[in-house]
């Protein structure tokens, strides 16, 4: 809202597309902040009720809403100087619409034209969770006297979308992925990266957790905005990977990590993700190596 | 056993270390699924036909081998006729003749049962051809036979007789394993076809339109199978076992009660991770028939296994209505079939179609009565936040995304203090004899205003659970949970509503649209009065529509339905 609140002089007279534009919040503000027109382009039917609210206050001669998806519908216009979205999932990829967006960029958005936001950075770091994790993994060890780990398993396996606390955090958080909008390809998102994480005391790392930053660096004043554990609740939250082993780390020591991402081969806005983590110290009872998979689904 | 395990749920991440599974290329792991048209192949050359029958009336034609004449000559069962297929495919395969007259003993071979050709469509379409007589008299014909001439001898016959029960043991097994097979199989076919059924829907559906009862049944088709895939993941049952209040009743009664279960058959239906049949295994139950129609079944097995149970606990995968299961009647059915306000997701008519199928007279029903009920609601903060707050979003009017609060029951935990009238319960159902059309119907309701009540904002609906020991135990329409555990010992019952620990069911908030209702003073002592009714929505089976109306006492009445989707 700031984005486009702060930056009036950015949005005046421009035509603005509004990638998933749900309720149309985002197209009244670019209308408020003063753009010549808007399109909202959303497929779900709430488009429906986007209409109606932007018709009770009062701007359906600055916006125009279109149900239908992005690749199939006919655009007023045939260029657009600023595409806004709020396009960002869980894990920022999870159910993201990035591809929906990479696509209007492609095909609508004049050479010079800007994109709200345009950067997106994703973060990791090592987290002492034990009490949570017995909660939702030790738990099927022993369900009312019996023996649940087959489900402990699928446990595992999924990441878990949940607020961490600051002070479970362990290690130094790490960036994984940074995204330019300006440039990034839907190929991308399909991306390796090999990482360290440094203690910053001696403690024990049940999970990683993962969290991502967005920018908008076209502003006058560039914001930004954080989803990770120092900040602010977000509907986003953080996700978390349950590690199979416990590591024991000390103060100053690097846990070798690689994390690799895929969407789906069947359907591309779950995404598969594994994990590899490897801690070598002189000591031998610490030393841990592993590999996790998970799906997002 | 976790890489043997049929993992038919393509959505769940082997969670295995293997680095193939992770490298596979686009498309390879889901061939089976996208390939929609199936073609079974003839015995004798390599031509395809898209259904069993054509391809059996082809061979029967042109190579003069009547494959169901055969099936019935030797009363071939499902089995006997995959043995069949398979003897003729391997003959084939092998270049042997086929024997002048194919006898029962050339299908003895149990390794027949293992296909030849990989996912042979055949094996899969064997359901559509012709019906015949049963097969289960001449297996009863055989066994007897071999009784027969075993009877005279000695110790090596005795011997024989061990190796025989022992043999058929493992046999039973094995058609157990198959039979899971086969269900799976049908239901994969189901799903690939969207077809259910179609002779008897056909028989009865004369005067519909053809396209449109097709329409429908496809609508209902979907609806089913995404009812079955909402239970097939792990959070759903995590949240379920987490439930104490639900879990612990379960249990509190089970084991408080072995005399109940000790040497019983029981049947859990929609037994989901399979906790209910492991409590029932433990009370010492005889055999326990898990039932559920969701890919978590496999979970089930996998769970029974671990825990030692796998020769009490058979796990069947199906709809309750077309598995076939290995008892002709059970002692005891315990089932969790209860939805949000008792009715939604409409189980319970599966429980009383097994019931009446499978209970013995004198068998019990686990929980044996629920209760429904209601209550008026007064709670102006839950309607400034989830209401009022859309008249202003960032300074932008979004009333429009009000719609649904009028016209959807809304599920939720509502602090005690929002009750502003006694609770009235308008339906008890003793279990061991309500029926189907029970479940649709129209109640009366009245309640005195407390003083809590500043203004009428909604109502409130929540059921109880009881779990009687006998099917002669009655519960009294009125009472609460609560008060009917407090009247006998070791009673177990529990509530879903707001004055007690709540519950995953939470309770149904149905808020009064008060643009279209007309206000009315109520005020603490004052009598309110009224009906609610439960509906089936035509175009949602699994949902509700609940209609309530309400007045003052001597007043004007208003009504108001909200659906539960």
């Amino acid at each position: 809202m700031n984005a486009i609140m702060q930056n009036k002089h950015i949005f005046k007279d421009k035509v603005v597309l509004d990638v998933g534009c749900g309720t149309g919040i985002l197209s009244m503000f670019a209308a408020k902040a003063g753009a010549k027109h808007v399109i909202g382009v959303d497929m779900s039917t709430i488009i429906f009720k986007a209409r109606e609210i932007v018709k009770v206050n009062g701007l359906e001669d600055k916006i125009t809403l279109i149900q239908g998806k992005m690749e199939e519908i006919e655009m007023p216009y045939p260029k657009v100087d600023i595409i806004i979205s709020e396009w960002m999932g869980y894990f920022l990829l999870y159910e993201s619409m990035l591809d929906t967006v990479l696509y209007a960029r492609d095909r609508y958005l004049n050479k010079d034209g800007l994109i709200f936001p345009d950067k997106a950075t994703i973060f990791v770091a090592g987290i002492e969770d034990g009490d949570y994790k017995e909660e939702k993994i030790g738990f099927w060890d022993n369900v009312y006297g019996f023996d649940y780990t087959p489900l402990k398993e699928t446990a595992l396996s999924e990441p878990l979308v949940d607020t961490v606390e600051m002070k479970a955090v362990v290690t130094d958080p790490t960036p994984v992925l940074t995204l330019d909008l300006y440039k990034v390809q839907p190929s991308d998102l399909a991306f390796s990266c090999p990482f360290d994480l440094t203690a910053r005391r001696d403690d024990f790392i049940h999970a990683l957790v993962a969290w991502f930053d967005i920018e908008f660096t076209a502003c006058h004043k560039p914001i930004r905005f954080s989803t990770g554990p120092h900040t602010k609740y977000t509907h986003w939250k953080q996700t978390v990977f349950y590690l199979k082993d416990v590591l024991t780390v000390q103060q100053g020591e690097k846990v070798e990590c690689s994390l690799h991402n895929r969407p789906n081969e069947k359907n591309r806005r779950d995404l598969d993700i594994k994990i590899q983590y490897r801690l070598d110290t002189q000591d031998p009872n610490r030393q841990a190596e592993g590999t996790c998979l998970y799906k997002m689904c | 056993m976790a890489e043997a395990y049929p993992c038919s749920d393509s959505e769940s991440v082997s969670s295995s270390d293997n680095d193939q599974d992770w490298l596979n290329k686009p498309g390879e792991e889901d061939e089976d699924e996208e390939q929609e048209q199936v073609t079974v192949v003839s015995f004798f050359d390599d031509k395809g036909f898209s259904d069993a029958k054509s391809m059996l009336a082809y061979c029967k034609d042109k190579f003069d081998f009547d494959f169901l004449g055969v099936r019935d000559r030797l009363h071939l069962d499902f089995h006997g006729c995959v043995k069949l297929i398979n003897f003729i495919r391997r003959g084939v395969k092998e270049g042997t003749a086929l024997p002048q007259e194919i006898t029962a003993e050339h299908l003895a071979d149990d390794s027949l049962l293992i296909p030849v050709l990989a996912d042979d469509a055949l094996i899969f379409c064997l359901d559509e051809l012709p019906e015949r007589t049963s097969g289960q008299a001449q297996e009863k014909g055989q066994a007897a036979e071999v009784q027969n001439s075993a009877s005279g001898g000695g110790p090596v016959v005795d011997e024989l007789l061990q190796k025989n029960a022992q043999l058929q043991a493992e046999l039973e097994q094995l058609a157990k394993q198959f039979t899971n097979y086969r269900l799976a199989v049908e239901q994969t076919l189901d799903k690939r076809w969207g077809v259910d059924d179609e002779g008897e829907a056909c028989k009865t559906a004369a005067p519909v339109a053809p396209a449109e009862q097709q329409k429908k049944k496809e609508e209902e088709k979907d609806e089913s199978a995404y009812y079955f895939e909402s239970y097939a993941h792990t959070d759903i049952h995590e949240t379920m076992i987490k439930d104490t209040v639900r879990t612990n009743a379960y249990r509190d009664f089970i084991y408080a009660n072995k005399h109940l279960f000790e040497g019983k058959v029981v049947l859990d239906i929609g037994c989901g991770t399979g906790i209910l049949s492991m409590f029932c295994a433990r009370a010492g139950a005889a055999r326990v028939l898990a039932v559920d129609n969701s890919a978590i079944l496999d979970k089930a097995r996998e769970n029974v296994f671990r825990n030692g149970l796998d020769r009490v606990i058979t796990c069947v995968r199906g709809r309750i209505e077309d598995v076939t299961l290995p008892v002709d009647k059970v002692d005891v059915i315990v089932s969790e079939w209860m939805g949000y306000c008792l009715l939604y997701e409409a189980m319970l008519p599966s429980v009383f179609f097994a019931r009446d199928k499978y209970l013995k007279p004198d068998g019990l029903l686990v929980p044996s009565h629920a209760s429904m009920w209601i209550a008026p609601v007064s709670d102006a903060e839950y309607v400034a936040e989830n209401v009022d707050w859309w008249r202003d979003v960032y300074g932008f009017d979004m009333r429009a995304m009000q719609a649904g609060i009028y016209t959807d029951a809304r599920m939720t935990v509502m602090p005690t203090d929002a009750v502003c009238g006694e609770a009235h319960a308008f339906r008890m159902l003793d279990l061991h004899t309500a029926k189907v059309a029970d479940l649709v119907f129209e109640d009366s309701w009245q309640t005195t205003l407390s003083d809590k009540v500043e203004g009428l904002d909604g109502f409130l609906v929540w059921f109880d659970c009881f779990f009687g020991e006998s099917r002669e135990e009655a519960v009294e329409a009125n009472l609460t949970a609560k008060e009917w555990v407090a009247a006998g010992r070791e009673r177990v019952a529990f509530t879903t509503g707001p004055y007690d620990t709540a519950t995953h069911w939470r309770q149904g908030l149905y808020l009064i649209d008060k643009e279209k209702a007309k206000d009315i003073e109520v005020g603490p002592g004052k009598k309110l009065v009224g009906n609610i009714r439960y509906a089936i929505p035509e175009d949602h089976a699994r949902g509700l529509n609940i209609t309530i109306a309400w007045a003052l006492e001597g007043g004007d009445s208003q009504v108001q339905t909200w659906l539960l989707h």
